[in-house]
């Protein structure tokens, strides 16, 4: 089975990350790592094969994958559907009500449109 | 009403008009197969043909070519991969997935009859909007119709694709390059340095084909397709049938989503048919198969495509503000003809309307019947590498653009545009508010100064109808500012940008030497044109003065931000990474900057352009092209010789009789005049 980690470039997409790693150990499932930032994700390749070493180490692998799709939460789905992944992970934050209304949210779209569980993480923690 | 829509249907009984519309199909078949051309090219190409044509007979030929491009250019997209145009990459996403699956004719039956209905509820949507927008067409007055035409003009660079200081910047330019000639207000010359021959302004035709038809062809000239393994036409058509109509709400959805795009100024099919293709992966809850076969993938973008066709015409005909480049450059059709596109086109024309909507209907079905039958020859015109049809569409249309004015100084504008064109094209300022400017730059300036002598000061910026669209007008701009600011602060994570289209690979020189090129010459022209307009009156003077101080800050920010992006210098790439890797972006990577083989390219065939038109002007326009199409083919195409003598031969013969079949006109060289 596998953990899908929705990652960017951002402080979400990194505690996303961190708690798809937890997850992907507790759960022993392999580690899908998801694009959705615009442009180029920016983990670089020592922090990769760190990653990649120590979960191996677990017996655990990774993978990173991307959709043709252009909405980063169609890609997210798109991915998890076809690997039948068992559980997504995205990192969130605090929105203001006119953000929300004006900008849409890709963390609603996957959350409501998900076929499998989805894990949602706090950047700005309370 | 309804009388006026059955005679328009009783008048396509005329022999003379079925034929039209039925060369104007095949037409526009033929020419959404080539690669670059699609409407604006189908337009362009047909429109100098029109001249002599009364206005009924030269719309059902345009409008009916304008009908199917989209129907056709599907073609090559499924079966070879290779999209006709950028609006039927959509379709190869999950057409060519399913060709490669040997269900090539399931995606083609589907793609056919989207494209269809597509047309069809466009055609429904033109009439529906006749009797919705006529109440409201003719109570508009000059101040609402001059907002309209800022509208159109800023709309259209706001919402193109690329960057928007670049589309306002490409907007403005071709309003400042539109007001050329004979100032409207004041009868005195602009912008024309003393010379006649720029005294009538530039030509549509010339302007048009030049900015969009030969910065195409100088792009594409240099790739060599036809080596390329064709999938063979496999079975399916029943089942494309029966799918095609279970997914019939795909189809609607698609097609409204098309008229939409095409109501909006700029945005076009390219951007129309992402957004379907968005709307149906968001809608569906099963996304597995988008991308790798899905009927869904290419009923909505199919039918959206050629819906925006028609959409487009609503803004054109029902206020004149054209919505996208076809239909700019058929308001210009209209113009010549003395027909006002605009509130009068529904008192005065409303046949004419209906006559549009009829030939729109019509072309579609035929255009798909016709692709039904014909797709096994059509799928071999697809292999023709492109740099053997430059050759010819170079010469048709350089004697397109001769045919409005006759004269030879259009055909050497049109060069120099074609390269500013191409220079547009792949640095990545999108060229469709150019030419909506350059079309609009009169009415502008003429509504200006009505609204200015019939209203006090600026009483008329309080008229209901001119704080709407001042509304319409601001509100994207803010929507604009937000995006770029996210944008800035990387917070945008939660953005649902599902209506933008990934970044393509369309603008090869984008951050290079050329892009930083390409904002200089903004400046310099802007610069240009305020100095020079310093000497004209007051009343010739406010306008360009406007609208080049708009240019020179928009440009100079381009400019800024070009030259501090290079005293920054690129940031340092990493190895690439294992995830590089996996997600296949790198060939991707920003390309090298400066004297690319794209550009040595493309330099090479304005060469060979401009040779062509020297020996125009010195032996006349037959002998050029027997000397100038085997060259090219030989040199440049490198096709056999038996080709390039059997081409010519065929293009020669074509040309002789011309003349004596259309109103066309050959240019005649210097040495004609000596015997």
């Amino acid at each position: 089975m596998t953990v899908l980690v929705a990652y960017a470039s951002a402080p979400e997409g990194r505690e996303a990350l961190t708690e798809g790693i937890k997850e992907a150990h507790r759960r022993k499932s392999d580690l899908l790592i998801v694009n959705i930032g615009r442009g180029h994700h920016d983990l670089d390749a020592q922090e990769l094969q760190e990653l990649e070493g120590q979960l191996i180490e677990a017996g655990l692998a990774l993978t990173i994958e991307s959709s043709i799709l252009a909405d980063p939460g169609d890609a997210v789905i798109q991915i998890a559907q076809e690997r039948g992944v068992e559980v997504i992970v995205i990192g969130l934050r605090h929105r203001s009500m006119v953000g929300k209304l004006i900008l849409g949210s890709t963390v609603q779209r996957i959350l409501l449109d998900a076929t499998c569980p989805v894990l949602a993480v706090r950047a700005d923690k309370l | 009403m309804l009388d006026s829509a059955m005679a328009a249907l009783a008048s396509l009984a005329d022999p003379s008009l079925l034929i039209m519309l039925l060369i104007g199909t095949v037409a526009g078949l033929i020419m959404g197969l080539i690669p670059g051309l699609g409407g604006t090219g189908a337009v362009a190409i047909l429109l100098p043909i029109t001249f002599g044509m009364e206005p009924p007979q030269a719309l059902a030929l345009l409008i009916g070519a304008l009908a199917v491009v989209h129907t056709s250019d599907t073609v090559s997209a499924v079966l070879l991969g290779a999209p006709g145009s950028a609006s039927a990459s959509v379709t190869m996403l999950d057409g060519y997935s399913m060709a490669k699956k040997g269900q090539a004719a399931r995606a083609l039956t589907l793609a056919f009859l989207s494209s269809m209905a597509g047309g069809i509820i466009g055609a429904v949507g033109l009439t529906l909007a006749i009797p919705l927008a006529r109440p409201l067409v003719l109570s508009f007055a000059s101040p609402e119709l001059f907002m309209l035409t800022v509208l159109g003009v800023s709309l259209a660079a706001v919402l193109s694709r690329g960057n928007i200081i670049k589309g306002v910047s490409a907007g403005l330019l071709g309003l400042i390059l539109g007001m050329v000639g004979t100032s409207p207000t004041t009868a005195e010359e602009r912008f024309t340095f003393g010379s006649l021959f720029l005294g009538d302004g530039l030509s549509l035709v010339a302007v048009a084909l030049g900015i969009f038809g030969l910065a195409e062809i100088a792009s594409r000239a240099s790739q060599r397709r036809g080596e390329k393994q064709t999938i063979s036409l496999g079975g399916g058509w029943g089942q494309g049938i029966r799918e095609w109509l279970s997914h019939w709400t795909q189809v609607i959805r698609g097609a409204l989503i098309g008229i939409w795009a095409g109501v909006l100024p700029g945005v076009g099919a390219t951007a129309g048919t992402w957004m379907a293709y968005g709307q149906a992966v968001a809608t569906a809850k099963d996304k597995r198969q988008f991308g790798k076969g899905d009927p869904r993938g290419i009923v909505g973008p199919e039918s959206a495509n050629n819906s925006v066709e028609a959409g487009d015409l609503i803004p054109t005909l029902l206020f004149g503000i054209p919505g996208g480049v076809p239909s700019a450059m058929l308001l210009g059709m209209l113009l010549t003809y003395g027909i006002q596109p605009g509130p009068s086109i529904i008192t005065e024309h409303l046949d004419l309307m209906y006559l549009i909507v009829w030939s729109f209907a019509i072309a579609s079905i035929l255009g798909a019947l016709l692709c039904f039958l014909s797709v096994k020859q059509l799928a071999k015109l697809t292999k023709v590498p492109f740099a053997v049809l430059a050759a010819g569409l170079v010469a048709i249309m350089l004697l397109g653009s001769f045919q409005e004015g006759g004269q030879l100084g259009d055909l050497w504008i049109m060069i120099i545009l074609g390269v500013f064109g191409w220079l547009l094209k792949s640095t990545g300022f999108p060229r469709a508010p150019f030419l909506i400017g350059f079309v609009l730059a009169i009415p502008l300036e003429r509504y200006y100064f009505l609204t200015d002598s019939l209203y006090e000061g600026f009483d008329w910026m309080a008229r209901p109808g001119v704080l709407v669209f001042l509304a319409i007008l601001i509100l994207p701009m803010i929507w604009a500012l937000i995006k770029f600011i996210r944008a800035r602060r990387h917070t945008n994570l939660d953005d649902g940008h599902r209506d933008e289209q990934p970044e393509d690979d369309e603008a090869p020189l984008k951050n290079s030497t050329w892009s930083l090129a390409a904002s200089g010459i903004f400046f310099v022209a802007f610069a240009a044109a305020f100095l020079s307009s310093a000497s004209f009156s007051p009343e010739a003077r406010l306008v360009p003065q406007l609208v080049s101080t708009g240019g020179l800050i928009f440009s100079g920010i381009l400019l800024f931000m070009e030259i501090r992006r290079r005293l920054r210098g690129r940031t340092p790439h990493a190895d690439h990474t294992l995830a590089e890797k996996a997600d296949g972006s790198l060939g991707k990577q920003p390309v090298k900057a400066g004297w690319t083989l794209d550009a040595k390219f493309a330099l090479k065939t304005f060469l060979w352009m401009t040779g062509f038109l020297a020996l125009t002007a010195a032996f006349g326009y037959l002998i050029a092209v027997t000397i100038f199409i085997p060259a090219f083919l030989l040199i440049v195409a490198r096709a056999r010789l038996k080709v390039a003598i059997i081409y010519t031969g065929v293009l020669y013969i074509v040309l002789l009789a011309l003349p004596s079949l259309l109103p066309i006109d050959l240019p005649q060289g210097w040495l004609n005049t000596l015997v």
